[in-house]
């Protein structure tokens, strides 16, 4: 304790206190004279509280339980390659028997995008959800904080959070892939220039799957509705296209491969193979569309979802 | 003259065929104001309008000089709102959540640390204050309302129905609180309340309003100070004391066996013994009546609307 506080309590602080609710430690109420902070601060501050909470922390245990298995059941192939690399440089170096096909960056996300998805399905109506139930909301819209304003500082901490779990496995890989090189020094320099497109593309996907499962999550709030809804949207956004396309072969109807461009996640993951400069892959991507018109696409849809999240905003009840 | 801290001209606010204000004029002045009306008298509707939730149909509204539609954002740094309906996320704990509410409302963040410990030890939140919302009386949490209300340090503190749902030791707290908020702290508190009762204890001004119209206006010494009551009571015949005041002039009217009578002169306590020594009535006690808010609101409320459900009794 200060000597300024000593002082203060001793001037200002009535033992017996006339109130009948006062107390001994009663100071008396002291106004605020320090600064105030406007938008970009309330912004930051809503911000860092839904990260924490998109993780779980200030919460209960149980609130961790589901965001942080999930990176770790996402990384784990990647750390698996990453404890073994020394076993694999050695099958790679003596050249005896078939040479190991090894994770790569560009098809990582191919491969366990629906761990990324849960993800969202678990922590997305977390964030926008609890507000609208509980009528936080107002106490928000009543201080600085604007609607728009509370929309993307929800969004941008959604899409920071992703972005983590995206990058876990590239690091892991990336130290793997250093490991099996003999010399360090040069690996680093080697493989360097291959694993940075990790962050554009790691940084467009987690943008693209905050957007869509913020903005699907906003409608309701109730978390169970908001998660069987972005659910809902993913698989038929994913399955109608991959239908009229199967009927259009048949059909002999040129344009049906175009439909791909609104099947979210795909679209996510063509980008990121034009991202890392890499033909899409055959077996997952059918149709005459390029890696390049994937990431414009998944450009579009992410303006696209921020822009109906704000409109929601807009006019959700406070 | 101290300045006007909440103005309104002409405000109305119309939601489609529902006119929830009608062309209100308001000039408030520092101090705890009660905002009395019936619920759906437009009371939350006003609130939302000053802190610029609602925008009017037509007219204007400020706060401290600002406009509630054009400096939203400047108002909201000085004014405090506790809502009426709940607001409190179950599963954080009180001290978490106001803080982080005094960090939106743009303090930093030890300021906001220190704030928060201050204000819910003013509302009466100790040990609990680190559990979850989510177990607490509806008592603790009234208190987690007032105190992210408080916490930036607003200088109007607009409260609506703060003592909702409280049992009436709570509710006693409450309006205690408030009271020592207004008056040793100099914010000033605008407490809507559809009972009467609560506002005659704490406030210092009224305002009273039905289906969108100011009924009243006036400080609370007002009402409290106007002619002064006499009742009289017998025990039969009251019917007839009051006929016969009447035909002296004096203005009385009949509220079961009391007549209550209207003391505009010193000669009036002879006037009323004489008429019933007159009418050989027998009379049990005669007793001067501080003049009740309710007394009023009932005479206010039965001209300027009669069939309009007012404001109900006092809490206890």
């Amino acid at each position: 304790m200060t000597a300024q506080n000593l002082q203060q309590m001793g001037t200002t602080a009535p033992l017996a206190a006339s109130s009948p609710g006062g107390s001994i430690y009663d100071l008396g109420y002291r106004h605020y004279d320090g600064p105030r902070r406007g938008r970009s601060w309330a912004m930051w501050s809503l911000f860092v509280e839904s990260f924490r909470s998109v993780w779980g922390f200030g919460r209960p245990m149980t609130a961790k339980a589901a965001p942080f298995i999930l990176t770790g059941l996402y990384a784990l192939p990647a750390l698996f390659q990453l404890a073994f690399s020394s076993v694999i440089s050695q099958e790679m170096t003596n050249g005896s028997g078939p040479q190991p096909e090894l994770l790569a960056y560009h098809s990582y996300f191919s491969m366990f995008y629906f761990l990324v998805f849960f993800f969202c399905v678990a922590q997305a109506p977390e964030l926008v959800c609890r507000d609208q139930r509980y009528r936080v909301l107002p106490l928000y819209f009543t201080r600085s904080l604007g609607r728009l304003e509370y929309a993307l500082a929800r969004l941008a901490s959604l899409a920071a959070a992703l972005f983590l779990v995206l990058m876990v496995p590239c690091v892991a890989l990336f130290i793997g892939d250093i490991l099996m090189k003999p010399d360090t020094f040069k690996a680093i320099g080697d493989e360097l220039p291959k694993a940075l497109p990790a962050f554009p593309a790691n940084g467009l996907i987690a943008l693209g799957l905050a957007a869509i499962s913020l903005t699907v999550s906003s409608f309701s709030p109730r978390r169970a509705y908001s998660a069987i809804a972005l659910v809902a949207y993913v698989l038929l956004a994913e399955a109608v296209p991959a239908a009229v396309f199967a009927i259009g072969q048949s059909s002999d109807w040129s344009w049906t491969d175009k439909l791909f461009l609104v099947m979210p996640i795909s679209s996510l993951d063509g980008a990121t193979n034009w991202f890392f400069g890499k033909a899409l892959q055959p077996g997952r991507f059918t149709g005459s569309l390029t890696a390049e018109e994937y990431a414009i696409a998944a450009l579009i849809s992410v303006v696209l979802f921020t822009t109906v999240l704000l409109f929601r905003y807009r006019r959700v009840p406070a | 003259m101290a300045m006007a801290l909440i103005e309104t001209s002409g405000l109305s606010k119309h939601f489609g065929q529902v006119k929830a204000l009608e062309r209100l004029d308001l000039a408030v002045e520092p101090g705890i104001i009660g905002l009395v009306g019936a619920n759906g008298a437009g009371k939350s509707t006003l609130l939302k309008i000053l802190l610029g939730l609602l925008t009017p149909t037509s007219g204007r509204a400020s706060v401290l000089g600002m406009d509630s539609v054009r400096e939203t954002r400047g108002i909201r740094q000085v004014v405090g709102y506790m809502p009426e309906h709940d607001c409190l996320p179950p599963d954080v704990g009180a001290t978490e959540f106001v803080t982080h509410m005094a960090r939106i409302s743009g303090l930093p963040r030890t300021a906001a640390r220190e704030r928060t410990a201050e204000v819910l030890r003013h509302v009466g939140l100790y040990e609990e204050r680190y559990r979850q919302i989510g177990g607490y009386s509806t008592g603790m949490k009234q208190r987690v309302k007032l105190a992210q209300a408080l916490v930036h340090d607003p200088k109007v503190l607009l409260l609506d129905e703060p003592t909702n749902g409280l049992d009436p030791s709570g509710r006693e707290e409450m309006l205690d609180l408030i009271k020592r908020t207004g008056t040793e702290f100099g914010i000033t508190v605008v407490v809507a309340s559809h009972l009467l009762g609560e506002i005659e204890q704490v406030c210092t001004y009224l305002l009273a309003i039905d289906a969108g119209h100011l009924l009243s206006a006036a400080p609370i010494s007002h009402f409290t100070q106007r002619t002064p009551v006499l009742a009289v009571e017998v025990e039969e015949g009251a019917d007839r004391l009051v006929a016969a005041l009447a035909a002296k002039g004096v203005r009385a009217r009949q509220d079961g066996s009391r007549v209550l009578v209207a003391i505009e002169s010193d000669a009036l306590y002879d006037m009323v013994r004489d008429s019933v020594a007159d009418l050989a009535l027998p009379l049990v006690r005669m007793q001067q009546e501080r003049g009740r808010l309710e007394d009023l609101f009932r005479d206010a409320s039965a001209t300027a609307s009669p069939g309009a459900a007012m404001v109900t009794g006092s809490p206890q």
